[in-house]
């Protein structure tokens, strides 16, 4: 099972691939992050290769590393608080199948994206309508193929299967308070830490 | 010998060198007290040319009717000639073009005696009206200065219980209306007609949804909603009219649209969403809203509005593209100590009242803002390509003028000249008319290219007519006939 036998099956089927990656020795950690970090290249391409008139932001405005925590770090909560989840709630997926496979989820991303935002140089915005009916298009697919991955993986029911996807949001918007209550915390703590060592090398 | 010569002439020539430098005249050094700057299209404050210097000062004390005392607003008459609201000396100062004293207006006695007034009108007639503010009243003088009749405070049933009557800025419009500012009343400007009956409230500001505020009222019972800060629209501060019956405000207390262009049924014309005047940010210090507090507009349609927060005169165009900014805090000759008024002669000299300086600074524009002016008149009114030669070199001057970009832009565009056209648009960070561009570049490119697409097209049809189920019949007659080499044990198997 190469990887790219495996995007060509998670695009046309994706309910055989999630079977399919189910199998012992099936999928590799890498693959997970080699293919966050591609997509992390398609948005960086999508933003060069924007149209001027399509642009919403100056160049000086866009970030790297922001545009690249912005992928990495949803995907990492998502399959974290889905993971958790979903063990408690009998869910078979494994943490690997989750990790890896909401990686898989992205690819139709990855591979569209480019020869959709391509069509910008093309377009005047009064065509707009068509991007964005196309970027629609791809972020559905995406949201698809992750209630898919789900559904197989954990071989829930419908029912279960939205009440999961809720738990799971939800469960991401605790990570990340918690996360920014304990960077707020950890930079106070630090800073105090400072102050004090300023504070005394003044009086000495 | 000869080396002795040279030996003296050098000792001798070294003091002349050093005398001539310390004889010549100090070069005089000009220049303003501020920076000229422009917010631009990506909303960065950047270097501009300075449209407005000094020229001169008009100090009260050096006029035969003495010093002002806190004077709080200018208004210049068709004639040119200054009218100056003295509110601490109760009166209106009347000064010549030539910065003369030609009358004081405000009777020591009787009924023409003003009461701290702070704002006057010139009618083309030369009758004055002024906004005697504490007195509470309008008082009508004729063009003599001679105490005309007073227009007391309104009564009506629209005007709602514990209203006072405070006015404090007026104009006339051609039906001898009245446009009243009242301090304190947030219900807009009050119309007043000849004989001083009220006519109705004019252009008043919305109240702004707020959510928090519904949901609060939504939940608090009748007691905690008496307690609740009631919501009021924003007051005005100042208006001015310009010669078709448009009538400008000024907002305190907003961040967004604080100049309006009011239309005759009271309709804001100038902003079609939320435009931000006054400076976008400001650097070292927290942010303070700008708060303007007079404003003038010439007959070309230029806005020039007073912030009295920075202490600077904001230039717009008729669309409301900052043009120039200048003035600012300070004691030199160009700043401003407190200033309270400003208004704008035929020549575009603009008059600054300083009140607590109690002089009144005149500014006169650079050739850079004539140019500016120019151009911009040119292209408010549509003449895009007169327009484009003057924009053309203020570009020359000041490369961070991004609506001259913008005018060259419109102008290439209407002589279809769209690739150019684009370029501009795009200095100028205008991406709705580059998008308007773009379309008809497209349509000339495909035009002109017309062979090469259309015989692209016709390839492109053939291969997947005919190219195409022809290249798969290949690769599946090679993967069969590959199957059948590849795998000979599969058929033997079968075979057994």
């Amino acid at each position: 099972m190469t990887l790219v036998y495996m995007i060509r099956q998670v695009l046309a089927h994706p309910l055989d691939y999630f079977q399919d990656i189910q199998q012992p020795n099936r999928l590799k950690w890498s693959y997970g992050f080699l293919l966050v970090f591609i997509a992390f290249l398609a948005r960086m391409g999508s933003l060069l290769l924007l149209g001027y008139h399509y642009e919403t932001r100056e160049a000086y405005e866009i970030s790297y590393a922001y545009e690249f925590v912005w992928i990495l770090v949803p995907w990492l909560t998502w399959s974290a608080a889905n993971w958790s989840v979903s063990t408690i709630l009998e869910g078979e997926g494994k943490f690997k199948e989750i990790l890896v496979g909401s990686a898989f989820c992205l690819v139709p991303y990855i591979v569209l994206i480019i020869p959709v935002t391509l069509l910008t140089n093309v377009l005047s915005l009064s065509e707009g309508n068509l991007y964005s009916l196309m970027t629609t298009l791809i972020f559905g697919w995406v949201a698809l193929l992750l209630l898919i991955k789900l559904k197989v993986l954990h071989d829930f029911e419908l029912g279960k299967l939205v009440f999961i996807t809720l738990l799971t949001l939800l469960a991401m918007a605790v990570i990340w308070f918690i996360g920014i209550l304990l960077y707020g915390l950890l930079s106070q703590f630090l800073s105090f830490f400072f102050d004090v060592f300023k504070e005394i090398r003044f009086r000495l | 010998m000869d080396t002795l010569i040279t030996r003296c002439r050098k000792w001798l020539l070294a003091p002349a060198i050093v005398c001539l430098f310390v004889m010549l005249p100090q070069q005089g050094y000009a220049s303003t007290p501020y920076e000229g700057y422009i917010w631009n299209t990506e909303g960065r404050d950047v270097r501009s040319i300075n449209g407005y210097v000094h020229d001169r000062a008009i100090d009260g004390a050096y006029l035969p009717s003495g010093p002002f005392n806190g004077a709080e607003d200018l208004f210049i008459g068709p004639d040119d000639t200054v009218y100056v609201t003295d509110t601490g000396n109760n009166r209106i100062v009347h000064l010549s073009a030539d910065d003369e004293l030609i009358k004081v207006i405000g009777d020591t006695e009787g009924p023409g005696k003003l009461n701290g007034p702070k704002g006057v009108f010139v009618k083309e007639d030369g009758s004055v009206y002024v906004a005697d503010t504490k007195n509470q009243r309008i008082a009508l003088f004729d063009r003599e200065g001679a105490f005309l009749k007073e227009l007391t405070a309104p009564d009506s049933p629209l005007l709602g219980p514990g209203f006072s009557y405070s006015p404090s800025k007026l104009v006339v419009d051609n039906r001898d209306y009245l446009y009243v500012v009242s301090e304190g009343n947030t219900k807009g400007l009050m119309q007043i007609d000849g004989n001083g009956d009220f006519k109705g409230f004019f252009g008043s500001n919305d109240v702004p949804f707020n959510l928090r505020d519904f949901l609060v009222r939504l939940i608090a019972t009748e007691e905690q909603k008496a307690k609740l800060p009631t919501v009021q629209a924003l007051a005005f501060s100042n208006l001015a009219q310009d010669g078709k019956g448009f009538i400008y405000t000024t907002t305190l207390g907003t961040d967004v649209n604080q100049i309006k262009r009011l239309s005759p049924v009271g309709v804001d014309t100038l902003n079609r969403g939320a435009n931000k005047y006054g400076d976008l940010i400001s650097y070292g210090g927290p942010f303070q809203v700008a708060s303007f507090e007079d404003i003038s507009i010439n007959p070309d349609g230029l806005i020039t509005a007073l912030n009295v927060t920075t202490s600077r005169v904001y230039q717009y165009d008729k669309l409301g593209n900052l043009l120039f900014v200048f003035g600012g805090n300070g004691d030199q000759d160009g700043v401003f100590t407190t200033p309270s008024s400003l208004a704008e002669n035929a020549e575009g000299t603009i008059y600054v009242l300083d009140k607590a300086r109690n002089r009144i600074d005149l500014f006169r524009t650079t050739p850079f803002a004539d140019q500016v002016h120019e151009a911009s008149r040119l292209y408010v009114n549509g003449r895009y390509d007169e327009a484009k030669a003057i924009w053309d070199e203020v570009i020359q001057l000041n490369g961070n003028y991004d609506i001259a970009y913008h005018a060259i832009g419109k102008a290439l565009y209407k002589a279809e000249q769209y690739k150019d056209a684009m370029d501009y648009y795009r200095s100028a960070n205008a991406r709705g008319d580059y998008s308007e561009a773009f379309r008809q570049y497209r349509i000339e490119f495909v035009r002109e290219h017309f062979a090469w697409f259309f015989s692209g097209a016709i390839v492109l049809f053939l291969g997947l007519r005919y190219g195409l189920p022809f290249l798969f019949r290949r690769i599946r007659r090679a993967k069969a006939i590959g199957g059948r080499e590849g795998n000979p044990l599969k058929g033997e198997v079968e075979a057994s």
